[in-house]
């Protein structure tokens, strides 16, 4: 039903709540990880596949919010559904604001998790094909000679060719072939994608 | 302030002496003239009878002992018969108005005995609202593993081909979760209810468990760092288990509430249950905000309380208790922060 590279990790003291979990999401298809505390997940090394992590907030030892904000901080961006026995509402604004996907108020209904766990992974697989696309344009990029990073760096603030061979004293033919060269190498089909790919990669601000 | 629990057991002692002491003066008050008003001495035995506190108890000792003295002035040969009648009548009239005022005595006695009863009601379903949330907590989770492992078993059920030994799992962890709650719900309900006090063999241990458990939530949420040391060897005591139970949980509450107004990295709450042979100690030690200086004294006087919102009852109402069971309260500085209050209470051989 789901890919079955997706794993859901469930992070929860009280066996009989990690259980349930652990059951009811591998009964609806999922590959799910549970663990008893914070740390026993922090110490699993997780493979490189899309992922998200269902967390209950109040245990013993560091709190869930505690080790959000220890995930984030080691660059760890992997979505995380909150699980509570109580509403409280200043700790779920202060999870939301920091990212949490969903805040479930135990006990939860079924569909909401299932619509949180999905969400969650939907938001770590665009993360996860941004971070490559990013990657694959830094790769594209280092590609490219000194002269062509430079025509490109300024075709994409939107100078015509004539403007560009005056800034940087070369002819226009020479900005031509690199501007060419510069869209191949990077895989870009149109001027707006290749700007596009020029933002990303902060080049606008190099300027 | 006493709580009805002392008393009962030398209730057979106390008949018998009411007994004697009736049949002493009968014997005396028949073989002495009839000048001589033996029977005024019935008044003693009345006022002894209050002590049975019961009403009826008082009425029937105050009705046999006129009717002994009549008995008696029927049955004395010596003396005047005239002076022995004025006798015989100031004899009713003072064993009359004595049993009529220790009736008076007794029904005050039942009334302060059910204020108090009141009180230590009304403390007790103050601590269940103190723990409400965390209590609340505690019934959420096996609702919530209820929730996921029926989802989880329809869903396994549903799958084709069905897979009855996951569905099977899920289930039991269903019974398990159910029986889980229903433990909370009788725990909490056991406290809060109002129970006539009852006297009977306590088990401290089981019971410093329990309590324990009803507090687990707040122990748990305040991130407190809770150990025990209970020795096995603690015989049963005598007592109310309802009221024992209200003042283990209000040490407790009351460590916890100290840890939390304490400093942040220490948070240790040591709850240890021993014997010496004689008498058993329950003392529930924290590394929290402490006790003022000199202030040991006072903690546990009606209304002194540091808490901000706090009434002052509950140390009160668990002094009242523990030495209604003929024990005694302490509170102590521990080392190197924090407070460690307790109890003592003597071995009896438990009734019944």
């Amino acid at each position: 039903m789901q890919e079955p590279e997706a794993t859901i990790y469930v992070v929860d003291d009280d066996p009989l709540v990690r259980d349930g979990l652990d059951s009811l999401l591998r009964s609806v298809g999922y590959e799910v990880r549970a663990f008893a505390s914070v740390d026993a997940f922090a110490r699993h090394t997780r493979p490189q596949a899309p992922s998200c992590l269902v967390l209950d907030v109040r245990m013993p030892g560091p709190s869930g919010l505690d080790f959000q904000a220890r995930l984030t901080a080691a660059g760890d961006t992997i979505p995380i559904i909150f699980l509570t026995g109580h509403g409280d509402v200043p700790m779920s604004v202060r999870a939301m604001k920091v990212g949490a996907v969903e805040f479930l108020l135990k006990p939860f209904r079924e569909q909401d998790l299932l619509d949180a766990v999905a969400a969650g992974l939907a938001r770590d697989r665009a993360a996860r094909a941004d971070a490559a696309f990013g990657a694959g344009l830094q790769e594209r990029f280092a590609t490219l000679s000194q002269r062509e990073r430079d025509v490109m760096a300024l075709v994409v603030t939107g100078l015509l060719n004539k403007q560009v061979a005056a800034e940087l004293g070369v002819s226009e033919i020479t900005v031509k072939v690199n501007r060419a060269q510069a869209m191949r190498k990077m895989k870009a089909a149109t001027l707006p994608d290749l700007i596009r790919m020029a933002d990303r990669l902060g080049l606008a601000a190099n300027r | 302030m006493k709580l009805g629990a002392a008393g009962r057991i030398e209730k057979p002692l106390l008949w018998l002496v009411i007994t004697a002491l009736s049949a002493a003066i009968f014997v005396a008050d028949t073989v002495t003239d009839l000048e001589i008003a033996f029977a005024v001495l019935y008044v003693a035995v009345v006022l002894i009878s209050v002590r049975t506190a019961r009403p009826g108890a008082v009425m029937l000792v105050g009705a046999v002992c006129a009717v002994l003295t009549v008995v008696s002035y029927l049955l004395t040969r010596f003396g005047d018969p005239e002076s022995g009648l004025a006798n015989c009548g100031l004899s009713l009239l003072a064993i009359g108005a004595t049993t009529y005022m220790a009736l008076r005595i007794e029904a005050a006695n039942i009334a302060a005995r059910q204020a108090q009863a009141e009180l230590a009601h009304m403390s007790r379903v103050m601590l269940v609202g103190e723990l409400g949330t965390s209590i609340a907590h505690e019934v959420s989770q096996p609702l919530a593993a209820i929730a996921a492992n029926g989802s989880a078993a329809i869903r396994w059920l549903g799958a084709s081909p069905p897979n009855d030994g996951e569905a099977r799992l899920a289930l039991e962890r269903i019974v398990e979760a159910a029986g889980r709650a229903g433990d909370v719900v009788g725990r909490v309900r056991n406290l809060a209810a109002r129970t006539p006090s009852s006297q009977g063999p306590v088990d401290m241990a089981e019971l410093v468990q329990e309590t324990l458990a009803l507090a687990q939530g707040e122990i748990r949420s305040s991130q407190i760092a809770l150990r025990t040391e209970l020795a096995d060897d603690v015989p049963m005591v005598a007592g109310d288990r309802v009221q024992l139970q209200q003042v283990i949980l209000n040490l407790v509450v009351n460590a916890i509430d100290a840890i939390k107004a304490g400093r942040a990295d220490e948070r240790d709450l040591l709850v240890s249950l021993s014997t010496d042979g004689e008498k058993i100690t329950l003392s529930v030690r924290d590394s929290g905000v402490g006790l003022a200086p000199g202030s040991s004294d006072k903690v546990f006087d009606a209304f002194y309380s540091t808490k901000p919102g706090g009434m002052g009852v509950g140390l009160a109402i668990s002094r009242s208790i523990v030495e209604a069971h003929g024990g005694a309260v302490y509170a102590a500085p521990n080392y190197p922060n924090g407070a460690v209050f307790g109890f003592t209470l003597p071995i009896r051989e438990a009734k019944d």
